[in-house]
Parts: structure tokens; C-alpha cells; sequence
């Protein structure tokens, strides 16, 4: 029965434009950012190399298709959250909204398999958005670019091999992808709470701003929360890039994100399960 | 509890915070016959409704199916209903054969019972519409459509003739009793009162969340004083009515008249001078003063 219903909220969701926006908008960025790096690369480099071209000589250039993405995952990684809200504001709230529950709840169906067949669509659609936004830059960049070493500030200014590159790559696509998934499922509660898909939108991006505004304010009690929370790893994809990659950061990064998902989630079932549909 | 009763509603309450919406509310819906379920507006049809389908599900009393508890076996009961709650509501941006297709999945029936259904409801022309573009007639019977889907052996209505102009609503009549002739145990929750005298066979009356009335509507008529007479000379008939002892003019228009009287019809028809032409007779079941 689940793969039914999976396949229903599949076909609800496919069906909305609002659904491709996402995508359709990276699908735009990218390029032109793309395009910016590769006709200002010649200052972008000056200010990599900053005082060092005093010490150094440089040969070559930087700028290649792994450093056009990760520029573009460091200017776009804070938008992702709002995106990320798209399918998951409205799959629950605009069921109540619209009053299709009335039909769909009065079936012979469980609950809990249909807000699980929506959960899952949900993860679905922020899995595939974070691959596309990633992969998608890496192709593009990599297409107009090339290849070469990639150059990151980490202690000093770093270069990682093209195998290793990739391989980075990899990791910051997962571990920037368990934090969106942790947001979706903040905004999938909203969802299951709210009557219009409006307020989880705007709810889970103020509980992303302030929770961004915590991780930066150097005032002591923000520090020793900030670990704990979710929103404090929204950059942390850059820790893929360190040399050596940080593991128990990362670890620690996952153990947070799932414990707050489950939390959202466990709230998000045992709402909907006693909710009286009365709209 | 009979054993001819398909459903055994037993003192069910429902608060929404500090109002009643139900007050321990039992009856029991006969194996197929045509439930009216009346009431005026915040009556409390709607919630029982909802209660029945478990779109509500903190309540309190029991609903028996067959005898079964649907606290214990709310599957058991969804399985045999299909339920229309107040405007059809559909996945608007979708075709009606699509709005069909993923509720038949929730049912397992076939895609060809699809194509059968929206031409029983007419609307095999406009299968592949997307429902936005429906009139509200055209959606009110795709909602019959998505409430016969899977072929159930109860059906609950609620305002089914809502929105419709007169043609429309004697087709939905029409469809109504196509599905009880087919053996279907039918609940309309309506206040339309001539959709009642017109297919019901039984009727309960709910006010402020309480049943203040349940009975079968032949009773209802064999009891009722309340008589309609349409007649061609009709001023000719008001003034000879005004003559009557143990009679009381209801209302006059322009060619029917009610009274309220203590003799039957036959003795109304004797007792009625030759120069007025009737042209029918008729008991009326007086709902309208339940609503008052």
C-alpha cells in the first residue's frame, strides 16, 4: 500500500509547477555565475593569492571548474533552505487548505502511511535538489572551466588533487544534505501544524536566520549552544575541504541533524495522527 | 440493536472546546433504506459525518458496524462507505480521471471501473479535464463519482443538492435513487426539505447537537396535520377553508393552499364544495417547525 501512496504523492506533486522552481532557478544561477568567475577570474585570483604574490610566484591559473563550484555551493548553500521549503510547506498544510482530506483521509488507508508516503517525498525531492544543485554546478563549471587542482583557504591557502576533489565534493554533498534534510523535516512539521503553506515557509527560514545569527554572534552562551543546534551546520559543508577532513566534526554534525529530524518528524506523526480534519 | 441495522450510532458526543457539537446522539441506520439526516445550519450533520468517516477522531459513545466496534475495526466500516462531507473537494490541477486514479489506488480497483464511473455520473466527456475547469454541478457529481468508487454498500451524502439550480438538483435526485435502487443504504444529510419527502424513507432531526427526532417519514406523514392542497379556483377554496372548524389556514399562494386540521384527507375531500377543482392532495410531513 505505501508504494501507492508514494506513488499518489508523487503524481500530486510532479503535477505542481511550484514544484520546478527550485530547479529552474539553479538551473539559471549557476551559469551566469559560471560566467562571472570566468570573466573576472583575473581579480578573483589577486584576492586568493592576496599578500602571498608578495612571497610567491605563481604559475597557472586557479580558477577551473572545482573552484567555480565551490564558490557557487558558498554563495548559494544559505538560499538552499528556502528551496528546500517548497514541496514540504504545502504537501500537508494545503491538503488541510484545499480540503482534499475530507476524500482522502475517509478511505480505508492509515494515517501514518500517508503522512510517511508524503515524508518521503519530502526526502526525495531534497535529496534530488541538493544533487542537482551540486552536481549540477560541477558539471556546468567543470563543462566551461575545465579541470585543475582545487584551492581552498584552510589554514593557509590548500590544494586538493583532481581525484581528491571529487571526492570532496561527495562529502560536502552529504553532509550539507543531512542539514536541508533536517530542515525540511522542521518545515514538514510546520506543515502538519499549519492551515496554509505560507507560515512553514516562513517559520522554518526565521528558525534558519536566527539559528545562522546564534552560530555567528561571539557571545559566549551563543557558543555552547551552538554545537547543538541544527542551524549551526548550514556552512559545514566547508569542512569537507580541510586538510585533514574533520570526521568527529562531521559525525557530530550527523548525530545532531538526525536527533533534531527525528524529534520534528515524531512531533510531525503524533500531531496529524489525533488531528480532527474539520476544515 | 436490530439485526437489520447496517450502522448503531450509540450516544456520541463531540466538544469543540467548550461547545457541543454532539450530545450523546444514538439511532440506527436500517440496511437500505434512505436516512434523511436533517437539521439546520450548525445542527451538528457535519461532525457526526466526519465522525463516521474518522476524518474526527477525538469522540466520545461507540459506532457499531454490523455489530463491530469502529474504535476496533475502523477499517471494517471505511471499507463498505463512501462519503461525500460537504463540497466536493479535489487535487484541482489534476484531470478528473487522475483525481479518480489516485483514489482507486487507495482501494485497489481497476482503471476500468474509472471510465465506468464518470460515465455514471455523466462525465466520461470530461475525463480528461482538469478540474479547475469544472462548474460546481460538474464537481458535485465527480464527488458522487469518487464516493461509488470502490463500489461501497453505504453511501454518506452530505448536502448533496448544495449550489445546484433546480435541474441540477433533480438530477442528483435522480442519481440518488439509481444508487439505492441498486441496493445501496443511503444517508443524506440535507435541509432541503423536499429533497426529504422525495427520497427518504427515514429521517433523523438534529438541533444544537441533539437528536430531537427519528422516525420513518410514512409515520411521520400518517401523524402530520398538516395538509397542501393545490386547486385551480384557489380564492373560492380559501375563503370555504375559513369556514372549517378544527381547521387553521397555514399559507395561501397562488395555486396551493395549506391548512392544519384534525379530520384525514378523505373527510377533507367529502367535506370540500363541488365548484372547486383539485387537482392533488397532499399530507405534508411538517418538517419545517423542527427548524424553527
Amino acid at each position: 500500500m505505501i508504494k501507492y501512496l508514494v506513488y499518489n504523492e508523487f503524481q500530486k506533486v510532479k503535477s505542481r509547477k511550484r514544484t520546478y522552481i527550485s530547479f529552474i532557478l539553479i538551473s539559471i544561477l549557476v551559469p551566469f555565475i559560471v560566467g562571472a568567475i570566468d570573466s573576472g577570474g583575473g581579480t578573483l585570483e589577486k584576492k586568493i593569492y592576496g599578500q602571498l604574490s608578495d612571497s610567491f610566484f605563481f604559475i597557472g591559473s586557479l580558477i577551473n571548474g572545482y573552484l567555480a563550484t565551490y564558490i557557487i555551493i558558498a554563495v548559494l548553500i544559505t538560499h538552499m533552505p528556502f528551496l528546500s521549503t517548497i514541496v514540504a510547506a504545502d504537501i500537508v498544510s494545503g491538503e488541510y487548505s484545499k480540503g482534499t482530506f475530507r476524500i482522502y483521509l475517509s478511505r480505508p488507508i492509515s494515517r501514518s502511511k500517508v503522512l510517511l508516503s508524503k515524508l518521503i517525498i519530502v526526502f526525495g525531492y531534497t535529496i534530488l535538489l541538493m544533487f542537482y544543485f551540486i552536481f549540477y554546478s560541477l558539471s556546468v563549471s567543470i563543462a566551461w572551466l575545465g579541470t585543475g587542482e582545487l584551492a581552498v583557504f584552510h589554514k593557509g591557502l590548500l590544494f586538493l588533487s583532481e581525484n581528491e576533489a571529487l571526492t570532496r565534493f561527495l562529502i560536502a554533498f552529504l553532509t550539507s544534505t543531512v542539514v536541508m534534510l533536517t530542515v525540511s523535516s522542521l518545515c514538514f512539521l510546520i506543515s502538519t501544524v499549519s492551515k496554509n503553506s505560507v507560515t512553514p515557509i516562513i517559520i522554518t527560514i526565521s528558525t534558519v536566520f536566527v539559528g545562522t545569527a546564534i552560530s555567528i554572534i561571539p557571545i559566549e552562551f551563543f557558543e555552547k549552544l551552538n554545537p547543538y543546534l541544527f542551524t549551526g551546520y548550514i556552512n559545514s559543508y566547508l569542512s569537507a575541504f580541510y586538510d585533514p577532513i574533520p570526521w568527529n566534526e562531521i559525525k557530530q554534525l550527523f548525530f545532531v541533524c538526525f536527533a533534531w529530524a527525528i524529534c520534528f518528524i515524531g512531533l510531525s506523526f503524533a500531531h496529524f495522527l489525533n488531528k480532527d480534519i474539520v476544515d | 440493536m436490530n439485526k437489520n441495522n447496517l450502522i448503531d450510532i450509540i450516544s456520541v458526543s463531540k466538544n469543540f472546546g467548550d461547545t457541543k457539537a454532539l450530545d450523546s446522539v444514538s439511532f440506527s441506520i436500517p440496511e437500505n433504506s434512505v436516512l434523511g439526516l436533517l437539521g439546520p445550519n450548525g445542527s451538528g450533520k457535519s461532525t457526526l459525518l466526519r465522525i463516521i468517516s474518522g476524518l474526527i477522531k477525538k469522540w466520545e459513545g461507540d459506532i457499531l458496524f454490523k455489530n463491530k466496534s469502529t474504535k476496533t475495526y475502523p477499517k471494517y466500516l471505511l471499507n463498505k462507505c463512501g462519503f461525500l462531507i460537504e463540497n466536493p473537494t479535489f487535487y484541482e490541477h489534476l484531470t478528473a480521471q487522475q483525481n479518480l486514479t489516485i483514489l482507486s489506488r487507495l482501494t485497489n480497483n481497476s482503471p476500468s471501473k474509472i471510465s465506468e464511473i464518470l460515465s455514471d455520473v455523466d462525465l466520461d466527456d470530461a475525463a480528461n479535464i482538469e478540474v479547475s475547469n469544472f462548474s460546481y454541478g460538474m464537481k458535485q457529481r465527480l464527488g458522487i463519482g469518487q464516493a461509488i468508487l470502490h463500489d461501497p454498500d453505504i453511501l454518506f451524502l452530505d448536502e448533496p443538492s448544495n449550489g445546484l439550480d433546480p435541474l441540477g438538483i433533480r438530477e442528483m435526485n435522480k442519481t440518488i435513487s439509481n444508487l439505492h435502487s441498486k441496493g445501496k443504504t443511503i444517508i443524506v444529510s440535507t435541509h432541503i426539505l423536499q429533497d426529504v419527502e422525495e427520497l427518504c424513507s427515514d429521517i433523523i432531526i438534529l438541533k444544537d447537537g441533539q437528536l430531537i427526532l427519528n422516525t420513518p417519514i410514512d409515520k411521520l406523514m400518517t401523524e402530520s396535520k398538516i395538509i397542501s392542497i393545490k386547486a385551480g379556483n384557489i380564492k373560492i377554496l380559501e375563503n370555504y377553508i375559513k369556514t372549517l372548524k378544527n381547521c387553521q389556514l397555514v399559507s395561501c399562494e397562488k395555486s396551493k393552499i395549506t391548512i392544519q386540521a384534525d379530520f384525514n384527507i378523505d373527510s377533507l375531500i367529502k367535506k370540500l364544495p363541488e365548484e372547486i377543482s383539485i387537482t392533488s392532495i397532499t399530507k405534508d410531513p411538517n418538517l419545517s417547525e423542527y427548524f424553527k
